[in-house]
């Protein structure tokens, strides 16, 4: 059923982002700002994964792997 | 590693890598960066163990720094990044029933200073631009355990509103415990991890962008704990796994820019299970806001929940297991973190100081949980550091 959920979840999402209008490179400035990125602070987030990955049991993370575990 | 985690890709590695595929999945928002140079003094300490115990009850405590260069060369970007980390302080070792049938936590001896070092180095050809193309290569190692990384990402537009993502990687790991002969554990063990992942990123209109993503683990090898114990019956036995995981992962990525106030609001969700029974949720929720003078606020919060592996336990009734293990890191948990960041930009240097309080209790747990799972450790974190742009 979670499962189901949040399939649904996703699709509702994904449906709604279709129906957007096209934005223009020009109209893109606030796109553009560095508090938009995803991660606006690589060494923060690789530094917060890490934590967040050697006491948790899941990953779940998108992109590769690598590295090493220095955990406990 | 003093204690080794199950499947072994290092987020520390992943996260840059995710970071530069989201660059180009959303190639429309991000300038080109220029050479720059950065540092982070990372402390962390964990909370004293609150339940019953026996052994050492000094926790960890890990120092690391970090590094990282980015520069053009041949036509694309190149980035650096090195941690190197210092850790000390006793794990949970294995879970004893008490005499009313409550878990007794069993604790290791406090390690002498272990040393972790990584290097990372990622290249990708057409940075900044509507198609790009990254490899990347990791290398991290301790006294008793090494991995090696490779990764390939690529992403191109799909329109003009839309970008794909898509990428693989393949790790080698291998542990060898200290004190292999003293303790029984096994000398050597090995073990691979591949992923493949994609990822779709829309730009909804002039303030929002949309990413959506999926990724596929699968690790096989030496899965176990070397340095964990259980409780079976009258016998105390090594941790084991089975020889393979697969987990797949969901994520949704939402930014928006605000005008007034001055500011950006960051959400994820992130949604994962393995073929071992463990489900997790992920949420986290942070607002960066400009302020005059080049400061900038950022706030954050963070919600976990994880329901246990199918062969965790505190503790094991005697009979027949094929695999028991009762690393908390198994167990059903949530975890509720917070944490703000401040930053300064003085020219083309960037000041920044944060701190994170992470708390972790089974009652946390999605839905609520009684579970026993002694361990479940909780920490404050705190970093500052420096960035500077040579362009």
């Amino acid at each position: 059923m979670r499962i189901d959920r949040c399939a649904m979840l996703l699709a509702v999402v994904l449906l709604g982002a279709c129906s957007t209008v096209p934005v223009q490179p020009w109209e893109r400035g606030r796109l553009a700002r560095w508090d938009m990125r995803w991660d606006p602070d690589p060494l923060q987030a690789a530094a917060n994964a890490h934590a967040h990955f050697s006491k948790e049991g899941s990953d779940g993370q998108i992109g590769a792997a690598g590295g090493g575990c220095g955990c406990n | 590693m003093t204690m080794a985690r199950t499947i072994s890709p290092s987020l520390a590695a992943l996260v840059g890598a995710a970071a530069a595929l989201t660059h180009g999945a959303a190639h429309a928002q991000s300038a080109p960066e220029g050479d720059h140079v950065g540092y982070r003094y990372n402390v962390y300490g964990e909370d004293a163990f609150d339940g019953a115990a026996i052994g050492s009850t000094q926790r960890y405590e890990v120092f690391s720094q970090q590094f990282q260069l980015g520069t053009h060369v041949a036509g694309g970007a190149l980035d650096v990044s090195a941690t190197h980390e210092v850790m000390s302080g006793s794990s949970p070792w294995y879970v004893l029933p008490g005499a009313d049938g409550r878990p007794i936590q069993v604790l290791s001896g406090a390690t002498i200073r272990e040393h972790r070092s990584e290097l990372r180095a990622a290249y990708t050809a057409g940075a900044g631009t509507a198609s790009s193309t990254t490899i990347s290569a990791s290398y991290s190692q301790e006294r008793d355990y090494r991995a090696t990384a490779l990764g390939f990402e690529r992403s191109r537009p799909l329109g003009a509103a839309l970008t794909l993502g898509y990428g693989a990687s393949l790790s080698h790991d291998i542990v060898q415990p200290t004190d292999a002969v003293l303790y029984d554990r096994i000398h050597h063990a090995e073990k691979n991890t591949a992923s493949a992942f994609g990822s779709l990123a829309w730009v909804l209109d002039r303030n929002s962008v949309l990413q959506a993503g999926v990724q596929l683990n699968h690790g096989d090898g030496y899965l176990s704990d070397p340095y964990k114990l259980v409780s079976v019956g009258s016998d105390i036995l090594p941790d084991t796994r089975p020889g393979a995981r697969t987990e797949g992962a969901a994520l949704l990525r939402y930014r928006r820019a605000f005008a007034h106030p001055d500011g950006a609001l960051h959400l994820d969700y992130r949604y994962a299970q393995d073929s071992w029974g463990i489900v997790s949720h992920t949420v986290d929720v942070g607002w960066y806001q400009r302020l005059p003078g080049g400061w900038q606020l950022v706030p954050a919060l963070r919600y976990y929940s994880q329901a246990a592996a199918r062969f965790y336990a505190p503790f094991f009734a005697p009979g027949e297991h094929r695999f028991f293990s009762s690393d908390y890191r198994l167990g059903t948990f949530g975890a509720l973190s917070g944490g703000v960041n401040v930053r300064k930009r003085i020219a083309r240097w960037d000041f920044s100081i944060g701190v994170e309080r992470y708390h972790a209790a089974t009652d946390y747990a999605l839905g609520g949980s009684d579970a026993a799972v002694p361990g479940v450790v909780s920490y404050t974190r705190g970093f500052v550091g420096v960035d500077y742009d040579f362009d």
